[in-house]
């Protein structure tokens, strides 16, 4: 008893002795600052950012499913679902500047707009919604057609990750 | 309205002129869409290339200067196998040489015609990058 009475209070004496009566104040302080911080972080604000070609195109639908207008011809894993968005990558990935483009029909303003499917890459493929739609979509012997192909072209890595579908300008009616 | 007015009688004469100066008939917007569906994917928004997809911005005009190379630009498979008409074709290439590589035309740059399209299109490349290498080492040796 008299040992655990002695370590007790050398152990108090101690941390009396490297501590500040009100840092805990300075504690409190940095907590708060760094839960008013998280919000902005770019992990929460990548999927609410919009792709510049896509300024004022009506939309309709949910772009974390696979009948979204924008994935006529997809086929792989949604960057939305992935840490990303339908039109940027998630955190640790690579877009791919080589890409496979064609058009898809947006139902919300009855135009077809050009579609660039850039995939994401250099990470193990992420395995949510995976979508195949394939609308357009042409044998191997017209590669630059073609969504069986794996698109890492370009970048560091070839390890796809999941796929974005940015919308580039408006088809011919 | 002085100023409308000006504008319009510019616009005008941009638009009667237009014509006569390209020799054939390109629909920009056209043009940049089969650009965009067919070329955009490997050869990127303005030709700068990627890794092996060679760059065509501020270069590929040069291949006018050279024999044999206005036939590559239609032969090369990029081009003789996208999915387009050979009128459209003529105008898409006839508008990207324009637009990416206007200061490298040769100054007597005559615009591709369909027929010339249809023509070479016929003829296929044995070996694409040998020719291509060719090519690129005669434009080496222009006198600057």
């Amino acid at each position: 008893m008299k040992y655990l009475d002695a370590w007790t209070e050398t152990a108090a004496r101690g941390i009396a002795r490297r501590s500040s009566r009100r840092g805990w104040l300075k504690g409190l302080a940095a907590a708060l600052a760094s839960a008013s911080a998280m919000p902005l972080l770019p992990v929460a604000r990548a999927a609410s950012t919009p792709d510049a070609g896509a300024a004022g195109i009506p939309e309709s639908g949910d772009p974390e499913s696979c009948d979204y207008w924008r994935y006529c011809a997809i086929d792989g894993f949604l960057c939305g679902c992935c840490g990303g968005s339908p039109a940027s990558c998630p955190a640790g990935t690579e877009m791919s500047p080589i890409t496979w483009i064609g058009t898809c029909h947006n139902p919300a303003d009855g135009r077809n707009y050009v579609i660039s499917y850039n995939d994401c890459c250099g990470r193990t493929p992420c395995g949510q919604c995976l979508c195949t739609r394939n609308e357009g979509d042409r044998p191997m012997y017209r590669p630059d057609k073609n969504n069986d192909l794996n698109w890492c072209l370009g970048t560091q890595s070839a390890v796809y990750h999941c796929s974005t579908a940015i919308v580039i300008g408006l088809g011919l009616e | 309205m002085r100023a409308n007015g000006v504008a319009l009688g510019w616009l005008l004469v941009m638009g009667l002129a237009q014509p006569l100066c390209a020799g054939a008939e390109v629909d920009d917007r056209r043009a940049r869409i089969d650009y965009m569906l067919n070329c955009q994917g490997c050869h990127l928004p303005n030709g700068e290339g990627a890794g092996d997809v060679p760059r065509m911005t501020d270069f590929v005009g040069n291949f006018l200067k050279v024999a044999g190379g206005r036939e590559f630009l239609v032969q090369v498979p990029g081009s003789a196998n996208a999915p387009l008409e050979d009128q459209r074709l003529a105008e898409l290439l006839n508008w990207m040489l324009d637009e990416i590589s206007r200061n490298q035309l040769p100054a007597d740059f005559r615009p591709y015609t369909a027929e010339e399209v249809a023509k070479y299109r016929t003829l296929p490349l044995r070996d694409v990058l040998k020719t291509r290498a060719q090519l690129v080492q005669k434009i080496a040796l222009l006198p600057r």
